[in-house]
């Protein structure tokens, strides 16, 4: 009898366990409420944001901000779209600039003018996305609603080693194809010397390979880039897009251009330059905060210059690339609010200049801006300048505000892949881009026989 | 519009079924009619079932002939499995009627009719978990390798067998599964051979024997994901200790990860150092239960050392030759799957993409359900298929010293 009643008191006692956290109560400081955010950093910056949060949460303390780090945008996504299937998503995501589309055809976000509904304040967190600079509200504006809240954006830009590029008697950066081939070649000598292992690198991704389409103004895909209608055809066979795949196969034939073999290796090209293999890097503006600083570790003066662009072409601008942040559709009340104010205060003057400060990424408020001149930044860092004048010095034109269609993620790896068969395999660019074109426009076609009505 | 109705359809496969069994039980001397009867149901069973999901598409005239073989040929196999099955069930009830009955209860089996109920029973709760964890996303995967559906999309659209026929005239595809196969070859064969060489050392008695036989099992402990990425590390062409090393000796640098012909070896050997811990571990197992008295004997005959390995060792040795053969070509087909992830990512140029990891790149990086599906099943057969031949090749060739 006695057994019997201890076993039922145990079941009691594990129900209670079960059921009383699950109860619904509204934020508190005693029992916070968590605002779980997936970031695609795991270096400096996933400490940065980790900072804000626990800043955020000092000032907020019904709120707890939970920052989960995954290694890049993609698999973040896929763990994204997972954990949406299994109906347990985190309340807020970092999204890459190219998955805007599938995130509004996704309807699993909710966009954050609805939850603003024309309010100035949010929990005492000031809106202001006036404020913001013409490129970011240009690109991720859709009808002059905001879908997310801006934070990390970039463009890519050309870092020289002038130590390494004064022993070849280089002292100024390349800003064309042309000047950057000839640079390559006064810089073969210490490639045969065995100094470096190449003249230049970049990451081998589709990113790049738009940025130059938009320098030559040539549209990805069709319906003005996807911003007037929603796009039924993707273009890689252009004589730009062939233009550029040429570039890169006659670059790597000739042996300026060392590829890692690893498709979007950003680390490791990175590091080659770090490590003085590399005279010449081409990557995103966000590397400059750790470029400058374990350059001046190693002992070699780092400059930066403009994204090299086609001479015969000509240069009409460059796109944005990066992410912003995302809200989960279907929150409660009271922990969207908190979302809404968290992504405010982490994206507000003073945090979008730290942040420039600390990684390199364009600062995306204007008042941002002026508070970084009246502190000197720009005067004493000049290298952190280049992308601001980059993106500011961009024509606005259907190509340079940069494609929205549902499969971009996905034409870029078929992009990515292209460009690498181009320079291993070798052959004829227009057929490998051709193939490349009917694979990226059967997807797409499959994408909107599902999305689109 | 069909190019046949579908009633005909099915009494044309039927009365295939049927004219095949007639047949076959003739000459068996068997009752033809009982044949045909058989031979009529498997036909119809085998044309729903493949037919009626996939609402008879292929016979559709705007298809293309690779459409109505490939339906053709499912028909047919869907045909063949119910023949066995419905044979085999007509057997029984025969013979318990006595017609064709042995007589004879095989040692173990459960004995009258209510016994069948209690096996049953007994083997319910398996049963229920392969369901809910086999069965169900296996209907699942074949539900979906027809249709065109993408991971998070609102709707899906029914596409007959187009995901198998592109898979068919896709030449990446194709290579993919050269490349598998090429892979599993090697691992099987290099791990193999190099795990008995290095258990038969291990084994001797040596000082210190059990430290090293420790020491060898450890690299099996290691995750792939691990795995690949310290392999990685130490594959890279400008960077890595292993180009490093070969430098400053013979003062050559590979490209191990950059050149399409040289990647799927960097793979093959990286997989056969994470799986080797693993054979060496059976071939020590193996080694013990050698009996001590019969290579003595052999000794004392005068057998020198290779002798007796390939005479005596090497054949008592089949049974764990022959599982490792058939656990390494599933680690090589399924598990290495990890290790290239972070090795390689499939490349250079998709020179180590292999079938599990395509389904990977289909399924989960581009959102394809629909193809993921049609190629996990393509894997899936490929498998089964591996595995059949490797029975039948083994058969009579492997001792389990009884």
């Amino acid at each position: 009898m006695s057994r019997r009643i201890t076993f039922l008191f145990l079941i009691v006692l594990v129900l209670t366990l079960f059921v009383v956290p699950a109860q619904a109560q509204s934020c508190t400081a005693d029992s916070p409420c968590d605002i779980r955010t997936w970031i695609a950093f795991t270096d400096f910056r996933l400490d940065w944001a980790k900072e804000r949060a626990a800043e955020f949460t000092e000032m907020n303390p019904q709120f707890n901000v939970v920052i989960s780090e995954y290694t890049d945008y993609e698999p973040l996504l896929d763990a994204y779209t997972l954990a949406q299937e299994q109906g347990n998503p985190p309340e807020i995501i970092q999204l890459f600039e190219v998955g805007t589309q599938f995130a509004i055809d996704s309807n699993w976000f909710k966009p954050v003018s609805e939850i603003i509904n024309g309010r100035e304040e949010v929990l005492g967190q000031p809106v202001g996305f006036d404020d913001i600079i013409p490129v970011v509200s240009s690109y991720y504006t859709i009808g002059g609603d905001w879908s997310s809240v801006a934070w990390n954006t970039s463009t890519p830009i050309l870092y020289g080693n002038m130590t390494l590029l004064a022993e070849a008697g280089i002292d100024t950066l390349p800003t064309t194809w042309q000047e950057m081939e000839a640079v390559c070649e006064q810089l073969q000598p210490l490639v045969d010397a065995g100094t470096i292992a190449g003249c230049v690198t970049w990451p081998n991704h589709g990113w790049f390979f738009e940025q130059w389409l938009a320098q030559q103004n040539e549209l990805l895909v069709n319906n003005g880039n996807g911003r007037d209608d929603r796009p039924t055809e993707v273009n890689l066979t252009s004589d730009s897009a062939l233009n550029i795949v040429q570039w890169h196969q006659d670059m790597y034939d000739s042996g300026y251009y060392v590829y890692s073999g690893v498709q979007r290796d950003w680390t490791g090209t990175v590091q080659s330059f770090s490590s003085q293999q590399v005279p010449l890097i081409m990557t995103s503006s966000a590397s400059a905060g750790g470029i400058v600083s374990s350059a001046e570790e190693t002992g070699f003066e780092v400059k930066t210059g403009t994204m090299v662009y086609d001479d015969e072409i000509g240069w009409t601008g460059n796109i944005l690339g990066g992410a912003t942040m995302w809200i989960t559709d279907g929150l409660d009340a009271e922990i969207e609010e908190g979302a809404l104010a968290f992504l405010l205060f982490f994206s507000n003057t003073e945090n979008s200049a730290d942040w420039h400060k600390v990684s390199g990424y364009v600062p995306v408020r204007n008042s941002s801006v002026e508070l970084l001149q009246s502190e000197g930044w720009y005067d004493e860092n000049p290298n952190f300048l280049t992308a601001s004048i980059q993106l500011g010095e961009s024509q606005v034109t259907p190509a340079t505000q940069g494609a929205v269609f549902g499969t971009f993620v996905e034409t870029r790896d078929i992009i990515t892949q292209a460009i690498e068969d181009a320079m291993l395999l070798g052959g004829d660019v227009s057929e490998i881009m051709s193939a490349a074109q009917t694979e990226a426009t059967t997807l797409l076609e499959e994408y909107n026989l599902l999305y689109v009505e | 519009m069909f190019i046949l109705p579908p009633p005909v359809i099915v009494i044309v496969t039927a009365l295939i079924g049927a004219g095949f069994m007639a047949y076959r039980y003739q000459s068996r001397a068997h009752s033809i009619a009982l044949g045909a009867a058989v031979g009529a149901g498997a036909g119809i069973i085998g044309a729903l079932v493949t037919m009626v999901p996939l609402e008879f598409c292929t016979f559709e005239q705007e298809r293309t002939t690779l459409d109505l073989a490939l339906g053709i040929a499912l028909m047919l196999v869907a045909t063949s499995l119910s023949l066995a099955v419905l044979h085999d069930l007509t057997q029984r009830v025969v013979g318990s009627k006595g017609l064709l009955a042995s007589g004879e209860t095989q040692p173990g089996a459960f004995k009258g009719r209510s016994a069948s109920v209690t096996a049953f029973v007994l083997l319910l709760p398996t049963l229920l978990i392969l369901a809910v964890f086999l069965y169900y996303p296996m209907l699942e995967t074949f539900r979906l390798s027809t249709l065109l559906a993408r991971l998070g999309a609102p709707r899906s659209a029914f596409i007959c067998l187009d995901n198998f026929t592109r898979l068919m005239t896709n030449t990446g595809y194709i290579n993919s599964v050269v490349i598998s196969f090429t892979l599993a070859i090697a691992i099987v064969i290099l791990s193999l051979s190099l795990s008995l060489l290095i258990a038969t050392m291990a084994y001797q008695p040596i000082r210190g024997g059990s430290i090293y036989r420790t020491l060898l099992v450890w690299p099996y402990a290691l995750s792939p994901v691990i795995a690949g990425i310290i392999f990685r590390l130490m594959f890279n062409p400008t960077a890595g200790v292993l180009n490093h090393i070969l430098d400053s000796l013979f003062g050559i640098r590979v490209p191990w990860l950059l050149d399409p012909a040289i990647a799927p070896w960097t793979v093959i050997l990286s997989s056969t150092w994470n799986i080797m811990g693993f054979c060496i571990l059976f071939y020590i197992a193996g080694l013990q239960s050698v009996p001590k008295d019969l290579e003595e004997a052999a000794a004392i005959d005068g057998a020198n050392v290779f002798q007796r390995f390939f005479r005596i060792t090497f054949p008592l040795l089949s049974p764990i030759t022959f599982f490792l053969v058939v656990t390494t070509t599933t680690y090589a087909f399924f598990d290495t799957f990890g290790l290239i992830d972070f090795l390689t990512g499939g490349g250079p140029v998709n020179s180590t993409s292999t079938m599990m990891y395509e389904v990977y790149v289909v399924g989960v990086q581009a959102r394809d359900l629909g193809k993921a599906a049609s190629q996990s099943l393509v894997l899936f057969l490929v498998v089964i298929g591996v595995t059949i031949l490797q029975f039948r090749a083994s058969r009579g060739r492997v001792s389990y010293g009884a």
